[in-house]
């Protein structure tokens, strides 16, 4: 019997609120607003409310998976990242830097979202960056 | 060591709980921790506020997971009668929870919160001229002209985000399937939600469960004063049935569990027309 109660941030958009996942045995059971937080002052909408629900999903992707004849294969790290860089080069080649778009995502941190605006601007050469916190 | 952090040091050496649901200040924030004999030198960061949390609601995910586990929580007047109302649903059972009590809420025999969430607060300009004001006694509100009534609430739930936070903090909400997520009750895809279809049924479901800790009211982005309406609800259900929620060891008149009414229907106009 081992309960465990968690501050975070939440990760869905930029406002970051408070919150306070409940751990039981391990497993992330419940997610609440964390009451004396400033930002939300214990209160939540309901993406934040549901925050530990992604956590355990089945359907959750936890390996790259690639795409061909209209099917999903499971490939490991090396040869996603390939596949992706032969694709992209023949796309920018064929169409120009601005046919692709990058999208980042507020499930990553700030970092990895700098690295990924950086990637589209001085390696691909487009300004189409977009966020899904961009609300 | 407090008189309290002692306490629960010698609960839980004795093994009179196996856990001890109670807060300690963590990063600057008081939040809520589960004391165990693992970790019984925790015992001394022990706090009883300021912010409370649903700590009975922590303690029937234990309970629903270890049926024999013996719990410990500081309890509050509001977290007692939750613990009553969770007993009398059987989502607890009797003595397997064992309560610290501190102090809490205004009533009449102390006039100050300790709990700061649930001094009454004066509502804006806006909210007083078209909506409810929180801190407003159940008279006042009935003062209103019906229409004037109508139009103050329906302000108030237009205003609603459907965050469901209201029901996930709730101390008393248990069931497995929620009539606020069944499709044919409520409309999906909209907001606000159905209004006051959405707040109507949900305060329905309230009457002889709410144990006004006011917790609804805490969690609400749009600040609907919901502990009001639940008031009324319960007020209802006390001049009819007679029924003190929170308080006794009898299902609420509107269980449909078991073969029979719990209670005698409208004593009080069986007794007036006697």
């Amino acid at each position: 019997m081992d309960l465990k109660f968690v501050p975070s941030i939440c990760s869905y958009c930029g406002t970051g609120c408070g919150v306070l996942f409940e751990v039981l045995d391990g497993e992330l059971v419940g997610t609440l607003p964390m009451k004396t937080h400033p930002v939300n002052q214990g209160k939540l909408c309901i993406k934040g409310w549901n925050l530990h629900e992604h956590i355990n999903s089945p359907l959750r992707l936890k390996h790259p998976l690639l795409k061909t004849f209209g099917r999903f294969t499971k490939v490991d790290w090396g040869k996603a990242v390939d596949v992706t860089a032969h694709r992209l080069k023949e796309v920018i080649a064929a169409h120009g830097p601005d046919s692709v778009g990058v999208l980042v995502s507020a499930k990553m941190t700030n970092e990895e979202n700098y690295l990924a605006q950086k990637f589209a601007r001085a390696v691909i050469g487009t300004n189409n960056v977009d966020h899904c916190a961009r609300l | 060591m407090t008189p309290i952090q002692q306490q629960v040091k010698n609960w839980l050496e004795e093994k009179r709980v196996d856990i001890f649901l109670a807060y300690r200040i963590l990063d600057g924030h008081p939040l809520p921790h589960a004391f165990t004999r693992e970790h019984i030198e925790e015992t001394a960061e022990l706090v009883t506020g300021p912010a409370r949390y649903s700590l009975e609601k922590f303690a029937t995910h234990i309970a629903s997971r270890y049926p024999a586990a013996r719990i410990g929580m500081v309890a509050r007047d509001c977290n007692q009668r939750a613990l009553n109302v969770l007993r009398v649903w059987n989502q607890l059972k009797d003595g397997q929870v064992e309560t610290v009590p501190v102090t809490c809420c205004p009533s009449h025999l102390h006039h100050h919160a300790d709990c700061s969430y649930l001094e009454p607060h004066p509502a804006g300009a806006v909210k007083q001229q078209l909506g409810q004001a929180p801190n407003q006694s159940l008279a006042e509100v009935e003062a209103q002209p019906a229409a004037e009534r109508l139009d103050r609430w329906l302000y108030e739930f237009q205003k609603c985000i459907k965050c469901y936070g209201c029901r996930n903090i709730c101390p008393v909400c248990f069931c497995k399937e929620c009539s606020l997520e069944h499709a044919e009750l409520i409309g999906t895809g909209h907001l606000p939600p159905d209004i006051p279809i959405f707040h109507l049924v949900r305060a329905v479901h309230m009457a002889g469960r709410c144990v006004d800790c006011g917790l609804c009211e805490d969690a609400c982005p749009a600040e609907i004063p919901l502990r009001l309406l639940y008031r009324k609800v319960n007020a209802i259900v006390k001049d009819l049935f007679d029924y003190e929620t929170g308080s006794g060891d009898t299902l609420p008149p509107f269980s449909i569990l078991g073969d029979k009414p719990t209670m005698s229907p409208m004593p009080l106009l069986a007794a007036a027309q006697e």
